[in-house]
């Protein structure tokens, strides 16, 4: 029988626009990673730590009011935590723009140092999954000889890397902030809170994007699965190590790890140091602790070396942009 | 079937690598059909199509498809283009009927659309249950059918295919080169079949591009080829052909008797009515005559030898 006895049948309908051929690359991107064991569990880890940051919220926000549940309990510690929560909830009661402002902007500055690494090592997992594999495959001349462009398809790309790192960070930190002020005793919460958004979503947004674009970079490095994820993962952890070291000796070196690049951009972003001077102010007995804190951790809290790393960060994506435009072509 | 309005338009277009001329102001304007694009291996069939279809970037000179300008359009001009490149580019990870659902998407297809065609498609090109298995653990002719789908799955205009039926065995390749035949002949999708089987291309297609060192040396239709070898036929009978090649002889025609039974005739005429009178004169009822055999063959190696003279 000839293989066209079953008829072919011209499509007349309408093409769909090309910012939905883009979701389309995104889409299936996502739907690959999401297909890796790995990758599913830290997602649903991330936002079991979301939760976690919901509940606690959910726990100082209860120290406003007086006769509720967490006090109450509060109030049958130890008198040193007890007397610890007395001024908390006094300050609470007393300063609520300046209280819930400065405690969730330490909730989330402390959310996104946990949930960076995670972004970065859900970016190693997934790296194959970017570009490698479609470099291996020579799947490039496919999505070239379809109505995208090679710009459409690292848009596509950009999006995949960008939507698991919204998954497994912005996302369960954006859900903690909501819920936890919607818990909230009073509405004023989400109005107080908003810097705290504010940081968060700025700091999260641009540390997304730079980190996408540098999986991108290594991910066309090389055509084989297993050389782009190693060397995503040496690089972050010999940023790592030489962080420490670099810090005695040549402090520039430091502006090599992208991670240190960008937890420089993260005090930048949450100014930390102003919260500390604010509960300095307000705490008396927190005041006494934080004055524990060494001079150098105040000095980095409160002049982090922004420029350096906006400099060292820029000068990384100036080079991951110029192996994509160098290996991510039909041939 | 489709009005004959050139589809493919290029002015003195040439591509290099470094130094190397890839196409040398290949200057060409093709009709809707059935179109063989022939040249020994590194001839620049590949690149032509490639920078036709914007993968490779054009060093100098303009191109037009399907009366768009490449290179300003490029987007615009895939939708309508389908492309069966020569080696495989399948996306790892997808099952047949996956990954040409997603290519129909890529073209621009929604996505209940996109999967009702992939489908049919997968019909039309015979594959059966193994569109639901992984693409990488498909045999030659697996993938090369595949690949066909997914470069008719978004119903384009024209479709470039690159050596479609490499790999496959005699049965599987008479069976893409029917179905590539039946896209011109039955559906009035242009193909443009890219090869160096001189046999495939004979079958299948009714314009000719002969190129050799990046230039095109023939571009004329098939029948025009043949016309211009008029004079040989090959003559299939069921017996007699003693008769025939003494008869041959005693008008001085060159006549041989071929490996496959054929006898191929050189009657040097115009037409086949002396070869004809021949055979009503010995009363042979000839079974077959192939006018002209192996004219395309004959221009293939001509054209590459003027080619190689002038370089």
């Amino acid at each position: 029988m000839p293989l066209h006895d079953i008829h072919y049948q011209h499509w007349e309908g309408v093409h769909a626009g090309i910012w939905v051929r883009r979701w389309v690359i995104a889409k299936n991107g996502l739907g690959a990673c999401l297909q890796n064991k790995v990758l599913r569990t830290l997602v649903v880890l991330c936002w079991a730590a979301g939760l976690g940051m919901v509940a606690a919220l959910f726990v100082v926000s209860q120290l406003l009011v007086p006769d509720s549940m967490v006090v109450k309990w509060v109030e049958q510690l130890n008198p040193a935590l007890q007397m610890f929560a007395g001024l908390l909830t006094t300050w609470l009661q007393a300063h609520p723009e300046i209280s819930v402002r400065t405690t969730q902007n330490v909730f989330f500055f402390y959310g996104c140092t946990l949930l960076t690494p995670c972004g970065i090592f859900a970016l190693g997992v997934a790296m194959p999954l970017l570009i490698t594999r479609d470099l291996a495959s020579s799947a490039i001349v496919i999505y070239s000889s379809k109505a995208v462009t090679r710009w459409d398809y690292l848009l596509g790309k950009f999006c995949t890397a960008f939507g698991l790192l919204t998954l497994m960070w912005l996302g369960p930190l954006c859900a903690a902030w909501f819920l936890g002020n919607l818990l909230a005793p009073d509405w004023m919460f989400f109005w107080h809170a908003r810097a705290a958004l504010g940081n968060l979503l700025i700091y999260g947004l641009s540390s997304m994007c730079i980190l996408s674009v540098l999986a991108l970079g290594v991910s066309a490095v090389s055509s084989k699965e297993k050389s782009t994820p190693f060397l995503w993962f040496v690089w972050w952890v010999l940023g790592g190590f030489i962080q420490p070291i670099a810090a005695n000796t040549k402090p520039w070196l430091r502006h090599l790890s992208f991670s240190y690049n960008l937890e420089q951009i993260r005090l930048a972003t949450f100014r930390l140091g102003n919260d500390v001077k604010t509960a300095q102010d307000n705490i008396p007995i927190l005041g006494n602790m934080l004055n524990g804190i060494p001079k150098r951790t105040m000095e980095t809290l409160n002049n982090p070396g922004v420029w350096g790393a906006v400099a060292a960060l820029l000068l990384m994506l100036a080079g991951a942009a110029l192996v994509i435009r160098k290996r991510v072509r039909p041939e | 079937m489709a009005s004959p309005q050139t589809i493919i338009e290029t002015e003195a277009l040439s591509k290099f690598y470094g130094r190397q001329r890839a196409l040398d102001g290949v200057t060409l304007k093709v009709n809707r059909g059935a179109i063989g694009l022939l040249g020994p291996n590194g001839a620049g069939k590949t690149t032509l199509m490639k920078c036709l279809l914007q993968l490779q970037p054009i060093s100098k000179g303009s191109a037009r498809l399907l009366g768009r300008e490449v290179g300003r359009e490029g987007r615009e001009i895939r939708k309508r283009v389908g492309y069966g490149p020569e080696q495989n580019c399948h996306i790892p990870g997808m099952a047949g009927c996956e990954y040409v659902t997603y290519c129909a998407q890529l073209s621009g297809l929604p996505f209940q659309a996109a999967r009702q065609r992939a489908h049919e498609m997968l019909d039309f090109v015979g594959m059966g249950q193994e569109r639901y298995r992984k693409i990488e653990t498909y045999s030659t002719g697996l993938k090369q059918r595949a690949k066909l789908a997914q470069a008719i799955v978004h119903d384009p205009e024209l479709v470039f295919l690159d050596e479609p039926t490499n790999g496959l065995d005699p049965k599987g390749q008479a069976q893409v080169l029917e179905l590539v035949q039946s896209l011109w002949k039955t559906y009035g999708i242009t193909v443009v079949l890219s090869s160096h089987m001189l046999q495939d291309v004979e079958r299948v297609c009714e314009q000719i591009i002969i190129i050799a060192r990046g230039r095109v040396l023939v571009h004329d239709t098939l029948e025009n080829l043949k016309a211009r070898k008029r004079g040989a036929a090959e003559v299939v009978l069921g017996g007699g052909h003693h008769e025939l090649q003494e008869a041959c002889q005693r008008r001085q025609w060159p006549c041989e008797l071929l490996s496959n039974g054929h006898l191929k005739v050189e009657h040097h005429a115009e037409s086949l009515n002396p070869l004809l009178n021949v055979l009503r004169e010995l009363k042979l009822a000839p079974l077959e005559i192939i006018p002209s055999p192996n004219a395309l063959e004959e221009a293939f190696v001509q054209a590459l030898e003027i080619s190689h003279a002038a370089a």
